[in-house]
């Protein structure tokens, strides 16, 4: 009589259609009867995947878990994703002291006070979006019409660039974002936002002011304690790590805040509670649901497991964020839920740069959004939104009238 | 209770300063970790046992300093 094998899962998991906004349903099932899992990868390959949150705080700040993508065996969702992840030369796939020192060259422009110095931009930027909103009258997407405009202004104002090349930018990083495209698709778009950025610091050594690349240019660049080639990844990095991910969460979030209309309502109406809603809606959407990948430098214990060096690890924010030990009851939504020790922006050392950025983002937009559209609603039904397969989780069009 | 850090963790992540800012700043040259007040007031405990935890790099330490007899 034989006996099957437990079968390996394999990732990346599929959503349920009927809830789109929540992790895949076998993150949960993993969590209860197998919380450090063995998955298989596209190649064949397999990678340990943790499932709880406490495991994967753990795992991502154990120094011994690599973010070098260019190391062999490195787990990857797919070979699209390992040809874009690979194409990055930037302070992301380092590991510590090398990150340490590159991350820090940037720390101090996006530390909360000084972040909070562009709250003025990004209000008179949103009412903008949205005058220009109310003119265009409704249905409106609001995906091309606030959610991927104001990330790209914002980014675009901190590097000082033109704002007419946002839609440049938006175009290259939906390809390299996108799992749909081609790992050549994913090079060339990568390669082209490499070139533009060139251009800009060349640019810039000429003619220096105070923005954010020409401080860069002037305390590293110059002294030589930065490459140009580092410097162009490093902004690179900037571009991609602001676009998608804050354009992401608006877009997704207006549609979880609608199928909340109890909660929009408090929220709109108690604008105190906007703090505790982002943070909330961060941990529910946890949009970066193929971030958090690493190999292991050396042989490491967790929960009776025993990862050994050379092992593939997935610890995905999405499943830290749901687990029920943490968060009671966690597909409920629930404005008023203390969320803030979610790790949608990830943790360890990588842990994201822009988080103040992001938080500051959400925090005007949706204040404004609700104020300024009381009656706003779906413009299409749940059947027809289509959500992006990509490294950020998305949707294509968000249609809305009001 | 004490409060120390290490600094050569902090990579700038700035929660400590949401948490409790009462006891922790970014300093201005190079937005790392800065603490204000390293003994803590008992209400406080609470908040601060949170930034520690909520560190993402380990870098926030406490101690409980025994009173003196």
């Amino acid at each position: 009589m034989s006996i099957d094998p437990p079968e390996i899962p394999v990732w990346p998991f599929a959503r349920k259609a009927d809830a789109p906004l929540i992790p895949p349903p076998q993150l949960a099932e993993l969590r209860s009867t197998c919380p450090i899992a063995q998955v298989e990868l596209w190649d064949g390959s397999y990678a340990w995947l943790a499932t709880r949150y406490h495991d994967v705080k753990a795992l991502l700040r154990n120094p011994g878990l690599s973010s070098d993508t260019s190391l062999d065996g490195f787990p990857q969702s797919s070979e699209t994703l390992k040809a874009a992840r690979g194409a990055q030369k930037t302070f992301q796939r380092l590991d510590p002291p090398q990150h340490d020192v590159l991350r820090r060259m940037l720390t101090k422009d996006f530390s909360v006070s000084q972040i909070a110095t562009l709250k003025p931009f990004i209000e008179a930027l949103v009412d903008h979006l949205l005058d220009q909103i109310e003119a265009a009258g409704h249905p409106v997407d609001l995906v091309t019409a606030l959610a991927e405009p104001l990330p790209a202004h914002v980014v675009c104002k901190i590097l000082a660039l033109p704002p007419d090349d946002f839609g440049f930018f938006l175009d290259r990083v939906g390809r390299f974002m996108a799992l749909s495209s081609t790992p050549e698709q994913a090079r060339t778009a990568a390669a082209d936002i490499a070139d533009y950025l060139a251009e800009v610091v060349t640019a810039r050594k000429e003619d220096l002011a105070d923005d954010l690349v020409s401080e860069l240019i002037r305390k590293y660049l110059i002294p030589g304690a930065l490459t140009e080639f580092e410097l162009v990844h490093m902004l690179h990095l900037l571009v991609i790590g602001g676009f998608d991910t804050t354009a992401n969460m608006i877009a997704l979030g207006t549609i979880l805040l609608l199928q909340n209309p109890g909660q929009m309502k408090d929220l709109r109406e108690d604008p105190g509670l906007i703090q505790g809603a982002v943070e909330e809606m961060l941990r529910y959407l946890s949009v970066a649901h193929h971030v958090a990948f690493r190999l292991a430098k050396a042989d490491i214990e967790i929960s009776d497991i025993c990862i050994h060096a050379g092992d593939g690890v997935i610890a995905p924010v999405s499943a830290a964020n749901h687990d029920p030990e943490v968060f009671p009851d966690p597909q409920a939504f629930d404005v008023r839920r203390d969320a803030r020790d979610h790790v949608a922006f990830g943790f360890g050392v990588h842990q994201c740069l822009g988080q103040h950025l992001a938080r500051l983002e959400l925090q005007v937009v949706f204040t404004k959004l609700l104020r300024r559209f009381p009656a706003l609603r779906m413009a299409a039904s749940p059947a027809d939104l289509h959500f992006k397969d990509s490294m950020i989780y998305g949707v294509e069009r968000c249609p809305v009238s009001w | 209770m004490h409060i120390e850090v290490a600094h050569e963790r902090c990579i700038g992540a700035g929660n400590c300063v949401e948490i409790a800012p009462k006891y922790f700043t970014q300093g201005e040259n190079d937005g790392l970790v800065q603490v204000l007040a390293d003994s803590v007031d008992t209400p406080d405990t609470d908040a601060v046992e949170r930034a520690a935890d909520i560190c993402p790099v380990g870098a926030i330490l406490l101690s409980h300093t025994a009173p003196r007899p």
